[in-house]
């Protein structure tokens, strides 16, 4: 094989000196002639594990090679025909745990850059086509409604109005793209590109019911007493974990989903033309180390700070975070303190975070999730000065719906439990998917429950057996 | 001339008045409406004294000193003299505060004023730091007014670009129209209308502008109360340093004392209070430096863009390009709003250094710009502001740009270094008379920006020059000569522009000024009229939630109506919205003062209480708030429970509704308790009437039949021996807690709605956290009500403050109300 083949096509990327102080997307894209280049690369493999490996089950071989004849527009309509959202998954998929992960010549070599490739036809199209009406097949009259317009709100509305069936999303919010609005920030996933997704799902005839929060607003009682047929539920993780250690109320302190949402939902970092506030730490710490602190670091880089930690207990092979968005933190200039763990938050004498203490951490037997436990080792702790401190160890699940739905069982964690097949939970008629139901996981797999929910759904509505 | 003022023989000055006389011998004599750039008055009365020999108590200010005289200034009868006038005056002057028991209290867990609409006592005024008023009730010990004061209702007037008019403090001392009629020769305000109708204001309705105002801001700098405030600095409280120092606008070299807190400017008046300054160096200063886009950090250009730095990195970058041009095609271009010192720095670098002849000093024109022509064979160029046309900048082969702020030039530098201005420098300047003004350093550059003066000879430092080892202005002072800067403190006539707002500047160093000072494109400058237009409420979008109805039930509180079908139909008491104005505001919660689910409203009472409050409050009936969701939170706890204090303050007047209602219809017997710092804060008096069982309305100033906090009727209750077996409380957090303090040592459970600082509203950020009973509990979801007695109230108190400094950014944009795309009638309505 030529050498050139061996390798990706580079993403060419802004200067890690330029970017760390802009919101403009790190990631530039490929050129026309690097996507060409790059689906040269695929071999079409018989066995396409690729497709196995992509929760959504794109054709992946059969877009790149339409890459490769140049027919971008081609390619683009073939990934959409199972994902509704290419441009945001080509961006924040982890494609190296999924469809690269088993691509054939990753065993060898590098795989072939699909996410990049998912990116550039997604782009290609956006920029060279006017978006016009879907062509739908006749309304079965079944009508769905979907609770949150997140990842997977957006998919299984998109499916299911593509299967003519009547879609209402309600999302709780001012805007639609839950995660991919609030959480996500302007660098990773530019909120024009949500916004292009988000209207190629409402193009396909689904209605979008804003500043409606699920379990207060109205029921899911009372959706199925308006004549909804079935109702999916796709709230996210929506509850902030803290560590419960001295001094997390102190001013100064945030949960990562305050800190991102104060910045990227309500564009804090326009104050005063906007009109939320967000404090903008000179140092910063950030507590956890996965795709969410990241995030959260490299907001508070991108705020101004002059310096920003990152304080992860483990080591960075246990770091769940994606290996190229630690790259990315690391090229900025966060400072990542590994086997590193709070154990108190000091404040000064106004009730603002002064410093974290932290305690140095050995990695001794795997735990359950297979990963080595981090243990404190005694004596080592130390101080860290830091006037903003961002926890971001994860997030539980929102009790605002399951407990105003009866007969909506969840786990011990509050998460609802849904059939992994179909997502359907104890409530008849009731299906969810996403992070409400694994806890805090990634946009695809959220995708990818919310495709066989909306085949679930379909059959449920039509009156199939399952 | 001598005279006897207390048993101290001192000596009087020709035409001097007594008060003048004591004063400047260290002997106080309280007085309001005098002011020492005014002729007397003779208003407030609060100056008499007695006088040997003459019937009565003449006004110290304005009787004239005469040889013999024997003047008594603090006599028992005069002490009770003062006391009842100033009484008087509270009677019209917002003064619940003075004369409130819990005061101390108050200050310590409260020390920020409510950044409200119209003042209804200390604590929602912005004049609270700094108020003679205040000092001088405190000083005469004043704790009880004879009758109920009188509320004036009057809106904040807020259609002045740069100052905020609230008549209900004002105590119609006549300063500000005295000030206006001195400086201007005209009046632009004068007293309007008669008997106890009478008020500051322009005639016949007029506009500041086409009432003739300047903006010069004497008027705001003498009033006494806070009634006239710079809407800029209002909630910046006393400022911690005054510098004396020259304004750089212009080369009228105006002596400008400029106030700074924390190192940064915050406000700007003359020195002389003789002579008006003009509406830049009066208002423009703090926003110019402190507008969005401020060149903070060094630049250089680095694969195309434009990359931070360090200084040691850029001062070598700038030295390395420069080198080529030693001798050859270099150019400095500057103007005089540089100072001489860093003048001096720029010619000797430009001719020592870079062996250039081609020095470049423009003398900006009569609007302030200084437009130039690189000179012919220019090849690099160090500019100092945006002087030269784009087409001249192209074929350059090196451009570095020392500026304050971006421009097409430092787009296209290779290297920007960021400037410290004129309120942030040392250094001398040179007037229009050809006089040397000293400038002196008053506040701190913003980020890493340096003088002028340290860029230039960094820069001739790193290419190897000798000579440029300054460590400060005055060694280059030294080196330059003698100087013989003054401050002008004393001029014949004021500057054309503070006596003709149109004749002002437009340009600093070729930026226009009114770009960083939104409210100056609200007035015309020369013949152009104002840019700003008043953005009408956009063509109504289907979205969003109407508002059929409106009024402000009590100065501050408005009662509004909205269209919410959805919300209406699910309301219980106790619940909450979350309400966001339009796109940009935040999201912020409101209580649900009631709902109608046939009708498909719901009724929000809502507290002006800083910027979002206040985005709210200016819509009218028939407007539509963006964005509502609700009801969010857990309702209030009804049951059968016996006897039920519900008890509220401010907009929790309002709140207690639903509640008070639902637990009546329980079967409790419900006892109402309302606080005010007055009479005219009460309302919904009879709406209470009919859900209580029993209604006690109380004032902080006693101007009700009962004086004092809910707090201590309940705490009065209890004592006797009343049976209570729950209070639920909504109010302030201060009101909750001094209710909490007062049921827990009898074990009355008490729940409080809090209020904590709130973002999404459903528990996914947990910006609401507050601690009850030691645990951490959102109080959005786990909320709003919680056990008053296990609530750490010292924590929500410091968490609410967390954002106090972004609210007095928010709340200080200096455009008038008038022209907030929520169209306002810059105030409350009337009620």
């Amino acid at each position: 094989m030529e050498d050139w083949k061996k390798e990706k096509q580079p993403m060419p990327r802004q200067d890690p000196r330029d970017r760390a102080r802009n919101f403009n997307e790190v990631a530039l894209g490929y050129a026309e002639e690097q996507a060409l280049r790059e689906a040269q690369r695929c071999v079409q493999c018989k066995n396409r594990p690729c497709v196995a490996g992509c929760p959504v089950e794109i054709d992946i071989p059969g877009f790149i090679a339409l890459v490769k004849e140049g027919d971008f527009l081609g390619a683009a309509a073939l990934v959409k025909e199972k994902n509704a959202l290419p441009a945001v998954c080509g961006r924040v998929c982890p494609q190296e745990d999924q469809c690269e992960k088993v691509c054939i010549l990753g065993k060898k070599f590098e795989p072939v850059a699909i996410g990049r490739l998912e990116r550039f036809v997604a782009d290609y199209e956006a920029a060279h086509t006017e978006s016009r009406a879907a062509e739908l097949p006749p309304t079965t009259g079944k009508r769905v409604a979907v609770v949150g317009s997140g990842p997977a709100g957006l998919t299984v509305a998109a499916d299911l109005a593509r299967l003519g069936h009547p879609v209402t999303m309600f999302e709780a919010f001012h805007k639609p793209g839950g995660v991919l609005v609030y959480g996500i920030p302007e660098f990773r996933l530019p909120k024009a590109i949500v916004q292009r997704d988000v209207a190629y799902v409402l193009g396909l005839g689904v209605e979008l019911r804003l500043d409606r929060v699920v379990g207060r607003t109205v029921t899911v009682d009372e959706l199925f007493a308006q004549g909804y047929h079935a109702v999916f539920i796709a709230v996210g993780a929506g509850l902030p974990v803290f560590m419960n250690i001295p001094g997390e109320n102190l001013n100064g302190v945030y949960s990562a989903n305050e800190f991102l949402t104060r910045s990227n939902l309500m564009k804090a970092y326009l104050f005063p033309e906007y009109d939320t506030p967000i404090i903008r730490g000179r140092l910063v710490a950030v507590v956890g180390g996965g795709n969410v602190a990241m995030d959260a670091a490299r907001t508070a880089l991108r705020l101004g700070a002059d310096h920003v930690y990152n304080v992860y207990r483990r080591s960075r092979e246990e770091m769940p975070a994606r290996e190229e968005e630690v790259e990315n933190a690391i090229e900025e200039g966060i400072d990542i303190r590994f086997l590193t763990n709070p154990v108190r938050i000091l404040g000064n004498e106004k009730g603002w975070v002064r410093a974290i203490e932290c305690i140095e951490m050995r990695l001794g037997e795997p735990d359950q999730s297979g990963r080595r436990r981090p243990v404190p080792i005694e004596g080592s702790e130390h101080m860290i000065e830091v006037d903003v401190a961002i926890m971001a160890i994860g997030n539980g699940a929102n009790p605002l719906l399951p407990s105003t739905t009866p007969g909506l069982e969840t786990n011990k964690w509050g998460n609802i439990i849904a059939d992994e097949e179909t997502g359907k939970t104890s409530r008849e008629g009731v299906y969810a998917g996403g992070d409400i139901v694994r806890g805090a996981a990634t946009v695809i797999l959220a995708m990818g429950d919310a495709r066989k929910s909306a085949r679930a759904i379909h059959a449920y509505v039509m009156g199939e057996r399952e | 001339m001598k005279l006897t003022i207390d048993g101290k023989t001192v000596s009087a000055r020709e035409g001097e008045t007594i008060l003048d006389c004591a004063l400047r011998h260290d002997i106080s004599i309280p007085h309001l409406c005098t002011h020492s750039a005014l002729p007397p008055f003779g208003a407030c009365r609060l100056c008499l004294v007695e006088i040997e020999g003459m019937r009565g108590y003449p006004t110290s200010c304005t009787t004239p000193a005469e040889d013999g005289m024997v003047v008594r200034t603090d006599t028992e009868a005069l002490g009770g003299l003062r006391r009842n006038i100033l009484s008087l005056i509270m009677l019209e002057h917002p003064s619940a505060c003075l004369v409130c028991a819990k005061r101390e209290l108050c200050d310590q867990y409260r020390p920020e004023a409510e950044k409200a609409g119209r003042t209804t006592g200390c604590h929602t005024c912005n004049n609270k730091e700094i108020c003679d008023v205040r000092v001088m009730a405190e000083e005469f010990g004043l704790s009880e007014l004879p009758v109920p004061p009188i509320y004036h209702e009057r809106p904040v007037e807020r259609s002045n670009p740069f100052i905020d008019r609230d008549l209900n403090l004002c105590i119609l001392c006549g300063r500000c129209v005295r000030i206006c009629r001195h400086h201007q020769e005209m009046t632009a305000i004068d007293f309007i209308g008669r008997g106890s109708k009478t008020r500051i204001g322009e005639a016949f309705g007029r506009s500041p502008y086409e009432a003739g105002c300047q903006f010069c801001g004497a008027c705001v700098d003498v009033c006494p109360t806070g009634s006239l405030c710079d809407r800029y600095a209002k909630w910046r409280g006393r400022p911690e340093r005054r510098t004396a120092t020259t304004c750089l606008f212009c080369n009228a070299a105006c002596a400008l004392e400029l106030q700074s807190s924390g190192g940064e400017l915050i406000g700007a008046k003359a020195v002389d209070e003789t002579t008006p300054i003009c509406v830049l160096g009066r208002f423009a200063i703090p926003e110019f430096l402190y507008g969005a886009g401020r060149l903070r950090v060094p630049v250089v250009r680095a694969d195309g863009s434009l990359r931070e730095t360090q200084w040691k990195e850029a001062i070598e970058a700038a030295a390395e390009k420069l080198r080529p041009y030693v001798g050859s095609g270099f150019a400095l271009v500057c103007d005089t709003t540089s100072t001489l010192q860093d003048r001096y720095i720029f010619r000797k670098f430009a001719r020592e250094v870079m062996r250039s002849e081609n020095f470049v000093e423009i003398e900006p024109d009569a609007r302030g710009a200084s437009r130039v022509e690189l000179p012919p064979g220019t090849k690099a160029a160090l500019l100092t502001g945006d002087f030269v046309d784009a087409g001249q900048l192209e074929p350059l082969e090196l451009l570095i740009v020392q500026d304050c702020y971006p421009t097409p030039a430092s787009e296209h530098a290779d290297i920007v270094l960021p400037v410290a201005l004129f309120p942030e420098v040392d250094g001398t300047l040179m007037d229009v008379s050809g006089r040397e003004r000293p400038l002196r350093k008053a506040c701190e550059p913003p980020g890493q920006a340096r003088p002028e003066w340290w860029i230039v000879a960094e820069i001739a430092k790193a290419m190897g020059a000798e000579g440029f080892a300054y460590d400060s202005v005055a060694t280059i002072s030294r080196e330059v000569g003698k100087s013989t800067a003054e401050l002008l403190t004393e001029r014949d006539e004021a500057p054309p522009a503070a006596t003709d707002v149109k004749r002002r500047r437009a340009y600093f160093r070729g930026h226009r000024i009114d770009e960083k000072v939104p409210g100056l494109r609200e007035l015309p400058l020369d013949d152009a009229p104002a840019s700003a237009r008043r953005v009408g409420v956009e063509a109504e979008s289907a979205g969003g939630f109407r508002i059929v109805q409106k009024r402000e039930v009590a100065p501050n509180i408005h009662e509004i109506v909205i269209e919410a079908p959805g919300i209406a139909k699910k309301a219980q008491p106790g619940q909450f919205v979350i309400v966001m104005v339009d796109e940009t505001s935040e999201r912020a919660p409101y209580t649900l003062s009631d709902w109608d689910a046939e009708e498909g409203t719901i009724t929000l009472v809502v507290l002006e209480v800083g910027h979002s409050s206040r985005k709210l409050t200016v819509l009218r009936e028939g407007d539509r708030v963006a964005h509502l969701a609700g009801p969010l939170g857990i309702p209030a706890e009804v049951d059968r429970l016996g006897t039920v204090v519900v008890a509220g303050g401010c907009y929790g007047i309002g709140a207690i509704i639903p509640i008070a209602r639902a637990m009546r219809e329980a079967g409790n017997r419900v006892i109402g308790i309302v606080e005010a710092r007055s009479h005219y804060l009460h309302y919904f008096g009879q709406k209470l009437e009919a859900i209580c069982d029993e209604l006690i309305q109380t004032a902080i100033d006693g101007s009700m039949p009962t004086k004092g906090h809910a707090a201590d009727v309940i705490g009065e209750k209890l004592r006797a021996g009343e049976k209570v077996d729950r209070v639920v409380v909504i109010g302030c957090p201060f009101m909750m807690m001094l209710v909490a303090r007062e049921t827990q040592p009898f074990r009355v459970k008490t729940l409080a709605a809090l209020n904590s600082i709130m973002l999404d509203g459903t528990g996914m950020c947990g910006a609401c956290r507050v601690s009850v009973g030691g645990k951490t509990k959102f109080a959005c979801v786990d909320g709003p009500f919680f056990d008053a007695h296990l609530i750490d109230w010292d924590e929500l108190f410091t968490r609410r403050r967390a954002y106090a400094a972004h609210e007095v950014r928010a709340v200080g944009r200096t455009e008038s109300v008038a022209l907030h795309a929520c169209e306002a009638h810059g105030a409350g309505a009337a009620r």
